[in-house]
C-alpha cells in the first residue's frame, strides 16, 4: 500500500487535528453524494477505500485511544453507497431491490446499476407502459448519459404521474439542487449563478439538511 | 472551438501562469513545426485546455525562442512531446472541419472567409488528419450528425450537444492509461457539452435575428432571444451539472503539476466564463478586452 501519509496529502509531522481536516476534506470530495449516478462512480469508490485505509492505518499507528474509536466509526460511515438511488444508501438500495413493479423494469435498473446504459435504454424503448417509473428510469439513464435537460424533463414527468413517490422526487430534487451543493475545493460555491456569500452558503446548508441528507451538517 | 475554456489566470501563482503561458506558447510552437505556420492560427485557450489534459504529469522540458508575436524578447515555451503533438494534431482536424462547416452553414459571400481560411488551414490538416486517421473520422461523423440536426430544427439540446461532445470525448483515446482516458472522456464529454451551449448562449441574439438554427431557441420559448429567468434558472441547472460532472471526473485522475491550473479552471473559470456570456458580457468585459492578452499580460 503507498504511504498513508501521501495518500491523505499530509506531512508525517502533521498534528493529529490536521490529519483529521484533510482526511474529511478527501471524504467529502469522493463521498458517495457527490459521486450520484455518475458514470466514474467505481473510481470514487476506490479512492474512498483507499482513503479510509489511510486514516486508519495512520490513527492505529499513533496510538489506538480515542483517536482509534473515531476512525471506525469514518470507514464504517463512508463505505457504501455508489450505488444506484439516492439519499441514504441503505433505504435507496432497499428501494431499488423492492420498487419495480414489473421484471422488466426490474431489468432496466440491474442494467443501469451495471454501466450498462445501451441495454437499458432498449429495454425502456421495448416496453410499452410509460408509467411513472419507466419516465423516472429513463431519466435516470440520461442523467448518466449527461442529456441533463431530458434527464429533468424525465424526472418532473415521473414526479407529476407519482406526486408521492420518494425516490423520483428525490431524483428531481437532486436535479435541481444537486450540482449547487456538490464538492467544492476551500468551502467555495459551485453554479454559474450562485451566490458567494457565507450566509447564502449556510443556507443552502442548512436546505441540504433538510431534505434529510445528512452529510453536509455532519462534516461541517 | 471558441476560447471558452480560460484559467482564471489573475488569481493563480506566477508559477502556475508561468506554466500557463509556457504551454500555449508551445503548442503554438508545435503546431508550427508539424504543421507549418499557417496553422498557428488556430491557436486558443480551448486548444491549450486540451494540450494541459493530454500533457504528463511531470514537469515538461522547456526551451527558449523568439518568435513573430515576441520578436525581440526570447520567451520560455514548453517543448513538443508525443501529448503536445496529440493536442496539436487534434487542434487543427478540429478546428479545419469546424471552418469547412462555417462554409457549408453560410451562402456564397458569407462564407468567403471560411472558405479562405480552411483554405490557408488545408496542408496542416492534410498533416495532421493523415496522423490521426480515427479522430478525423470521429469530427467527421459528429458534424455531420449535427448539421442533420440542425437542418430539421431538433428541439433537444442534449441532442444537439451530443454531437459535439462526443466528438470531443474522442481526443481522450489518445491517452494510454485506462482509468486516465475514462477520465478525460468523462472531462471532454460535458466540456463539449457545455461549449456547445455556452457557444449557443452567446449566439442566441443573433441567430433570433438572422433566422439561424440555435439549440436553445428550438428548446425554449424565447422572445426576442433573451432568456427569462426561469429560463436562465433552467439552463444553468444543466451547465451545472456538466460542470459537476467535469469537477467530478477531473478529481479521479492525479493531473501533477498541472492540478492547480486545472482545478482554478474546472471550479472557478467555467463559472466565471458562463456567468459573462450570460450576462452578455463576456465580449465587452473583462474577457472581451484581455481575451488575447492575458497570457502576454500575466506572463
Amino acid at each position: 500500500m503507498n504511504n498513508p501519509y501521501q495518500v491523505l496529502g499530509v506531512s508525517e509531522t502533521a498534528t493529529d487535528a490536521e490529519v483529521k481536516k484533510a482526511y474529511l476534506n478527501l471524504a467529502r470530495k469522493y463521498h458517495p453524494d457527490n459521486y450520484h449516478d455518475n458514470p466514474l462512480a467505481d473510481l470514487a469508490q476506490e479512492k474512498m477505500k483507499e482513503i479510509n485505509a489511510a486514516y486508519e492505518q495512520i490513527t492505529k499507528e499513533r496510538g489506538n485511544g480515542k483517536n482509534g474509536s473515531s476512525a471506525g466509526g469514518y470507514s464504517g460511515g463512508y463505505s457504501g453507497g455508489y450505488g444506484y438511488g439516492y439519499g441514504d444508501s441503505g433505504t435507496a438500495r432497499q428501494t431499488w431491490s423492492n420498487a419495480s413493479s414489473s421484471s422488466v423494469l426490474q431489468q432496466v435498473r440491474m442494467a443501469i446499476n451495471g454501466g450498462d446504459l445501451s441495454r437499458a435504454e432498449a429495454l425502456l424503448a421495448a416496453y410499452e407502459q410509460h408509467s411513472a417509473e419507466w419516465n423516472f428510469l429513463k431519466g435516470a439513464v440520461c442523467y448518466r448519459r449527461g442529456w441533463m435537460d431530458e434527464a429533468r424533463r424525465y424526472y418532473e414527468t415521473a414526479c407529476q404521474m407519482d406526486p408521492n413517490n420518494r425516490e423520483y422526487q428525490q431524483a428531481l430534487d437532486y436535479m435541481e439542487n444537486g450540482a449547487t451543493n456538490s464538492y467544492h475545493p476551500n468551502d467555495g460555491t459551485f453554479g454559474t449563478d450562485a451566490c458567494g456569500s457565507n450566509l447564502c452558503a449556510k443556507m443552502c446548508c442548512a436546505y441540504v439538511l433538510c431534505n434529510g441528507c445528512g452529510y453536509w451538517g455532519f462534516c461541517r | 472551438m471558441f476560447g471558452y475554456v480560460i484559467p482564471p489566470l489573475e488569481g493563480l501563482a506566477q508559477e502556475e501562469r508561468d506554466r500557463f503561458a509556457q504551454i500555449y506558447c508551445g503548442l503554438c510552437h508545435t503546431l508550427k513545426t508539424r504543421c507549418g505556420q499557417r496553422s498557428r492560427m488556430i491557436l486558443n485557450y480551448d486548444f491549450t485546455f486540451l494540450a494541459i489534459l493530454l500533457s504528463d504529469e511531470e514537469a515538461p522540458i522547456c526551451g527558449e525562442s523568439r518568435c513573430p508575436s515576441s520578436p525581440i524578447t526570447k520567451k520560455r515555451y514548453q517543448k513538443s512531446d508525443e501529448a503536445m503533438n496529440l493536442a496539436a494534431d487534434e487542434s487543427v482536424i478540429l478546428a479545419y472541419w469546424q471552418l469547412r462547416d462555417g462554409v457549408a452553414d453560410h451562402g456564397f459571400w458569407k462564407g468567403l472567409k471560411y472558405r479562405f481560411l480552411s483554405r490557408q488551414l488545408h496542408f496542416a490538416y492534410r498533416k495532421a488528419a493523415a496522423c490521426r486517421p480515427e479522430f478525423d473520422t470521429a469530427v467527421q461523423t459528429q458534424l455531420q450528425k449535427l448539421a442533420e440536426l440542425e437542418t430539421e430544427n431538433c428541439t433537444s439540446m442534449d441532442q444537439a450537444a451530443d454531437t459535439f461532445a462526443e466528438l470531443l470525448a474522442a481526443a481522450a483515446d489518445g491517452a494510454e492509461n485506462l482509468t486516465k482516458r475514462r477520465v478525460l472522456r468523462q472531462m471532454l464529454y460535458h466540456l463539449g457539452r457545455w461549449v456547445y451551449l455556452m457557444d449557443a448562449a452567446d449566439d442566441l441574439k443573433k441567430d433570433t435575428e438572422s433566422g439561424g438554427y440555435n439549440p436553445l431557441r428550438a428548446r425554449f420559448d424565447l422572445q426576442d432571444g433573451v432568456l427569462t429567468e426561469e429560463v436562465r434558472k433552467s439552463f444553468t441547472t444543466t451547465l451545472d451539472h456538466s460542470i459537476h460532472m467535469i469537477a467530478t471526473a477531473y478529481e479521479l485522475w492525479d493531473f501533477g503539476i498541472w492540478s492547480k491550473l486545472l482545478e482554478a479552471t474546472v471550479y472557478e473559470g467555467l463559472f466565471q466564463v458562463g456567468r459573462a456570456v450570460l450576462d452578455g458580457t463576456f465580449h465587452t468585459g473583462f474577457f472581451g478586452k484581455k481575451k488575447d492578452k492575458i497570457v502576454e499580460e500575466t506572463a
